[in-house]
């Protein structure tokens, strides 16, 4: 999940802090000590995220394009000039221009919001791009709620009472309310000092950025991992369910599926399921924050040595082409699988189905996945050339079951031109002159169109007179029964207008040897 | 037969309203839209005109009798017919249905009502009333209304009061939802839709119905109210259309939906009959289920007339709105206006991509639909959905100014159904991350890849859709059942090839294959039998096992060290799964017979504590199987770390005491690699020798052979020994016990 990092660079940010005693500090290298504290953070724990950093004041400008390079986020932070007034409404556009760009409109961003609390003054200040919300067109559309899934969070350089001692604090609620209530505002607690800065980022990390591990386990193999991106949370349904569901931190193999079956699922999100190494105090071995190099080096090559399941998992998933359905919480599932990011490079990712019984309908309900030894017979067959997937459904839709629709007169027509085509192959075509004759005998009669039915008799009345010499005599008996049935159907009395009654062909003398040779 | 309607690209902007549905609930909350299944469109009532002058003629003529090629001259076509509004109005909501069934076919439920001098309900909410055939068959038994029956007796009224009634009516979703909920119950919502197809006199005939519905929902509500099988309606949306025959002046105006009071909205259409009717549902079927339109271009067909030809062909899609979220919000769209029909409509235009993508072949999808052809009996429709329905992909691409191909969607069958898959086009978050091998066990090369992928295979799942039950008669889960046999193939499971000897040994498969199994036939216990008699054979033979020499100097363990090592892994396999039944105690028990041991048990003291201890271990982790740390965790440290060492001082220990048995031979041992045959390991042998050999393997087959002579040390068997095994037994289970 791409964070972008949004610096206030405006002149309020040079206002001076009083710290005793030693050199004085302004608000914005306030802002650089705890986004220095986030960006370490990220690069020791969390470092396939793509962070990009956006300055700002009446105008904005990307600093650092989105990036793992969490040097050149570092310096870039040094290399903050002073500008004029803050204008929030211009920054926000661009972090929307930004993302879109890079990300598209389906991706989930995290924007980190770094200001001082002074919203501006006059056009292009929050205070004037929330009055004039409500006034709006669509071509100058408020940025909020942005058009990707956000999160915005806002690092206020100023403690509460600040905030509060003018309308900041409202304002900034009401950003948070126009990104649909998605977002936090954090402000500093107790007086502006690195300390307090270090303790508000340390919330936000604790909120936004830590790890998610998890164990991966297949019956009595086990493997300590990090997911990443972390899972979010999701809500099922806001009436019915409204509580935000968490997956589990177990992550149990409930069996496998070959792909072909599995077949291109849709999921909520992919996720790199990477294998770790938990020392005696659960921290990570390597990633870890160790001075020492060579230390973590070696505790690397250790856990390189170790055999792990994951690895294994992988490696068997990629050479038979399965995945791995992997319960993620109570009715929640997902699935482990290979993923190759180039032919030497591949890992082991793991996609979350939406949560529910029976996330994919040619699965069936997940609980009623058993073990195929519990199967009569093995349903893949004994050389493996069969597959009890997909599950077909009970009732087939319209497109699979030749339904009937006349509303294009070309329908209509189309069905009663293969009557006819068929009726001047009888008796050849016995049979499926009758199955279409008795096709839109179903329809006519459920539209209530009799009079389809009248004019159809009238044709194969006259399709009868118009038979050559040397036609085949059943041909002449078949349309005029088929003529008569419909006749007697068309005037709707109950007893010839049945819906499941099927006109019958004509038992003839010559019907014995001439049906039934279609 | 088709005619391709030229397209043209419009740059068109997109009316981007959020529909406010979000609620600031929680910070944590996901990101995801949510949704609520009880919306107006969970219930939907269909109540139609059955008067008698819905009986008169749409005044749309349909010629039916078209000339087809090599005809006899001369004849005269039979005069067009004309349907009636019942049959448009009928037609055109059997298609309303037939597009929601078969984009919804789950939980998205129609009643249907017809109303004369009374009201006709043809089905129930129940989900197996929810089809086409069904209405269908309930419309014929309605039949045409009777134009000779008395106007007064008859009214839409009488369907719009049950309307309301069936609005009441609890659907097997809303109870399953409130049982589920408990006290919760009240969050399930009661939501519904009528869609009146009429023919109203006047504007003021129209507020009539309305106060009518209004009326009517207030008085139910109230029964609804002291009623358990009853819901009180929350909301109800009232689609009232009035249809008049083509040509005709209409007497009821249109008006947008309005609110006529807190639970009730309306909104009236006014719509010639005939195809217009038609193109009028179809609007509001998409409408009411947030469809939108797909047009799939250039999708090469063969023509029938000229085989060897293929012109392209455009077809037309309804599917969720959802498919089209990176349109919508990126405004990079390629929405193109289709004037088709006089109607205007949106649709996405995606390209035909000719089939490249293969089954095996795992794309990132981030939504799979559910669509309907709009036309689909149309040739080009059937063409595209058979072809589909025969199990092909067919990917989709987006038609970029830039040129670029972008692939966004796919178009898949799924058992019947066909989906438009949703493909990510977008950048990757997750791009160049680390390889696998540069991460935790990545510098491992021996893991048992072919071996787990066997056992993936005798783990997949399959669905089990009757119920079965447990012996105790509750229901069982087949997925839990799928988890159990995991636990219990996974109970001594090495993952790497110099972890094992066991697994890499052909003749251990029997065995290894049955033990795992929940319960075993006699049949299999005999094979596990024969299996460790033919170890036993082996080692008799003194046949080379395929011990990992990895990282070893030398020549690795001596042969009657790695027989020791094998036997200690299979009992710790066995032992592993012994609770399972008394068949694998049965099992266990012929292991620990047969397997050799070193006669004297002095002997086994002087081996030393280490190697103790490391039996113990190994027993112990077999019974303890679960404990928190499975076995492999300690053991592949130790394992990795110790073992090679320590066997080979065990090795040491073994050669240097007096009491360990004579080696065989003192031929120089071989490892695997160089394996030559049995044969010549042996060294010179007579051809009696040879030939006794043989009959001896063969009998050996035939019988079981005598425990005393399987563990006899050159041909002496020590009587008694199972006091002394018993005495030994006592000890470990003492041993165990203070454990415990």
């Amino acid at each position: 999940m791409p964070t972008v990092v949004v610096v206030d660079v405006s002149l309020s940010m040079t206002r001076p802090v009083s710290v005793e005693g030693s050199e004085e500090y302004q608000r914005k290298h306030l802002a650089a000590h705890g986004l220095t504290m986030l960006f370490e953070h990220m690069a020791t724990n969390y470092k396939l995220e793509f962070t990009a950093l956006v300055v700002f004041s009446s105008l904005w400008e990307l600093m650092v394009p989105f990036t793992r390079d969490y040097n050149t986020l570092q310096e870039a932070l040094s290399n903050m000039d002073d500008y004029d007034k803050t204008c929030l409404e211009s920054a926000l556009l661009g972090v929307c221009n930004i993302v879109q760009q890079e990300w598209g409109a389906a991706i989930p961003c995290q924007v980190v919001l770094v200001t001082d609390g002074c919203l501006g003054i006059g056009r292009g200040s929050l205070r004037h791009s929330l009055a004039t919300h409500s006034q709006r067109s669509d071509s100058n559309r408020f940025p909020l709620p942005f058009p990707f899934p956000s999160k915005l969070y806002v690092m206020c350089m100023a403690n509460l009472e600040e905030l509060q001692s003018t309308d900041s604090l409202d304002c900034l609620e009401r950003l948070i309310d126009l990104n649909n209530g998605e977002g936090q505002i954090f402000t500093i607690d107790g007086p502006l000092c690195l300390k307090n800065v270090q303790s508000m980022f340390g919330k936000l990390i604790d909120l936004a950025y830590t790890p998610f591990h998890a164990v991966l386990k297949c019956g009595h193999l086990t493997s300590d991992v990090q997911v990443f991106p972390r899972p979010e949370p999701f809500i099922i349904d806001e009436e019915i369910d409204p509580i935000p569901k968490a997956i589990n931190t177990d992550l149990e193999i409930v069996g496998f599926v070959d792909i072909a079956d599995i077949s291109s699922p849709p999921v909520l999100s992919r996720h790199l399921v990477l294998p770790i190494a938990l020392n005696r105090e659960g921290d990570e071995v390597g990633p870890g924050i160790t001075d020492d190099t060579e230390d973590e080096n070696s505790a690397n090559q250790i856990a390189g040595k170790i055999p792990n399941f994951c690895v294994l998992l992988h490696g068997s998933l990629k050479v038979e082409g399965m995945v791995a359905l992997v319960q993620l919480g109570p009715e929640w599932y997902g699935m482990l699988y290979s993923q190759a990011d180039s032919k030497k490079k591949s890992n082991l990712m793991m996609s979350l189905f939406e949560p529910g019984p029976e996330p994919l309908p040619w699965l069936g309900k997940m609980a009623q996945l058993g073990p195929i030894s519990d199967a009569k017979e093995n349903p893949y067959g004994e050389d493996d050339n069969k597959s009890p997937f997909p599950l077909q459904p009970k009732n087939k839709r319209s497109y699979a079951q030749n339904v009937t629709v006349w509303i294009k007169p070309s329908g209509l027509q189309t069905d009663v031109q293969k009557i006819l085509r068929n009726a001047r192959k009888l008796p050849e075509k016995t049979q499926t002159f009758y199955k279409e004759l008795n096709r839109l005998r179903k329809a006519a009669l459920a539209f209530g169109f009799l009079e389809l039915l009248k004019g159809v008799a009238d044709m194969l009345e006259r399709e009868c007179t118009l038979l050559p010499d040397t036609a085949h005599p059943d041909a002449a008996f078949q349309l005029t029964h088929a003529a008569q049935q419909l006749k007697v159907a068309s005037t709707g009395a109950s007893e010839y207008a049945a819906y499941d009654h099927n006109i019958a062909p004509l038992q003839t003398d010559f019907s014995s040897s001439s049906t039934e040779r279609m | 037969m088709c005619n391709l309607q030229s397209q043209f690209t419009m740059s068109f902007v997109w009316v981007f309203f959020t529909v406010c549905n979000f609620f600031p609930l929680s910070m944590s909350v996901s990101f995801r839209k949510k949704m609520k299944i009880f919306s107006e469109s969970h219930k939907t009532v269909f109540v139609v005109d059955h008067c008698p002058y819905m009986a008169e003629s749409c005044r749309q003529h349909v010629e039916f009798d078209m000339l087809v090629k090599n005809r006899t001259q001369g004849i005269i076509p039979l005069a067009p017919i004309s349907k009636s509004l019942w049959t448009c109005s009928v037609e055109s909501s059997m298609e309303y249905c037939r597009i929601m069934y078969d984009i919804f076919p789950f939980k998205k439920l129609v009643n249907f009502i017809v109303s004369d001098s009374g009201a006709h309900v043809l089905n129930s909410w129940t989900q197996e009333d929810q089809n086409l055939q069904e209405l269908m068959a309930a419309l014929a038994a309605v039949g045409p209304p009777n134009p000779r029956a008395d106007p007064e007796c008859c009214s839409i009224l009488h369907g719009l009061v049950a309307a309301v009634e069936a609005l009441c009516k609890i659907t097997e979703y809303q109870h399953e939802a409130r049982t589920m909920l408990m006290e919760n119950a009240e969050r399930v919502g009661n939501r519904g839709r009528i869609i009146c197809i009429t023919n109203a006199k006047s504007d003021s005939h129209v507020r009539m119905l309305e106060d009518c519905v209004q009326e009517t929902i207030h008085e139910h509500n109230k029964l609804a109210a002291n009623s358990d099988h009853l819901m009180q309606i929350q909301k109800c949306e009232l689609v009232l259309i009035h249809t008049y025959p083509v040509g005709e002046d209409s007497l009821v105006s249109d008006r947008p939906k309005k609110e006529l009071s807190p639970v009730l909205t309306s909104e009236v259409h006014s719509v010639r009959a005939g195809r217009h009717l038609a193109t009028k549902l179809n609007l509001l079927v998409q409408q009411h289920f947030d469809l939108a339109s797909t047009t799939i271009t250039n999708i090469p067909m063969k023509e029938e007339q000229h085989a060897n030809t293929s012109a392209n062909y455009d077809v037309e899609l309804l599917h969720h709105k959802e498919a089209h979220v990176d349109f919508l919000k990126s405004g990079d769209n390629h929405v193109g206006g289709n004037s088709r029909e006089g109607t205007f409509k949106e649709t996405v235009t995606l390209k035909w991509c000719t089939p490249r993508t293969n089954s095996v072949e795992l794309h990132y999808c981030t939504g799979a639909y559910r669509i309907s052809p709009v036309d689909v009996n149309s040739r080009p429709s059937s063409c595209l959905t058979n072809f589909l329905l025969n199990g092909r992909s067919v990917l989709l691409e987006q038609p970029r100014k830039s040129g670029s191909k972008v692939i966004s969607h796919m178009l898949s069958s799924h058992g019947g159904e066909i989906f438009l898959h949703v493909l990510s086009s977008s950048r990757s978050i997750l791009e160049d991350p680390p390889s696998i091998s540069e991460g935790c066990g990545g510098r491992v090369t021996d893991y048992r890849i072919t071996d787990f992928g066997e056992f993936m295979r005798e783990n997949r799942l399959t669905p089990f859709l009757e119920p079965r039950y447990k012996m105790d008669g509750s229901l069982e889960i087949p997925l839990e059942r799928a988890k159990d046999q995991l636990e219990k193939h996974t109970r001594y499971w090495p993952m790497i090839i110099s972890q094992t000897t066991i697994f890499n040994m052909q003749a251990v498969v029997p065995l290894a294959s049955v033990i795992v199994k929940e319960t075993m036939t006699d049949e299999d216990v005999l094979n596990c039998q024969k299996t460790i008699y033919n170890l036993v054979d082996m080692e008799r033979k003194n046949d080379p096992l395929p011990i990992s020499t990895v990282g070893t100097r030398g020549k690795g363990p001596k042969r009657d060290e790695q027989y020791r090592i094998m036997w200690n892994e299979l009992e710790t396999l066995v032992r592993a799964h012994i609770n399972n039944s008394d068949k694998h105690q049965r099992v266990l028990e012929c292991l620990m017979a047969c397997r050799s041991k070193p006669p004297e048990e002095e002997e086994r003291k002087k081996r030393g504590r280490k190697r103790e201890d490391k039996e113990d271990k190994s027993e112990k982790l077999g019974k303890d199987y679960e404990s928190d740390k499975p076995w492999q965790d300690s053991e592949r440290l130790k394992g990795l770390l110790d073992r090679e060492k320590e066997e080979l001082a065990e090795a040491e220990v073994i050669k240097d005491s007096p009491d360990s048995p004579e080696p065989p031979n003192k031929k120089p041992l071989i490892t695997m690699d160089e394996m030559p045959t049995v044969e010549k390991a042996k060294g010179p042998m007579s051809l009696l020798s040879i030939w006794s050999n043989r009959i001896n393997t063969a009998n050996s087959r035939k019988h079981q052979e005598f425990i005393g002579r399987l563990n006899s040390v050159n041909n002496k068997a020590e009587l008694y020994q199972h006091l002394k095994e018993e005495n030994g037994m006592e000890t470990t289970e003492n041993g165990k016990a203070g454990r415990q």
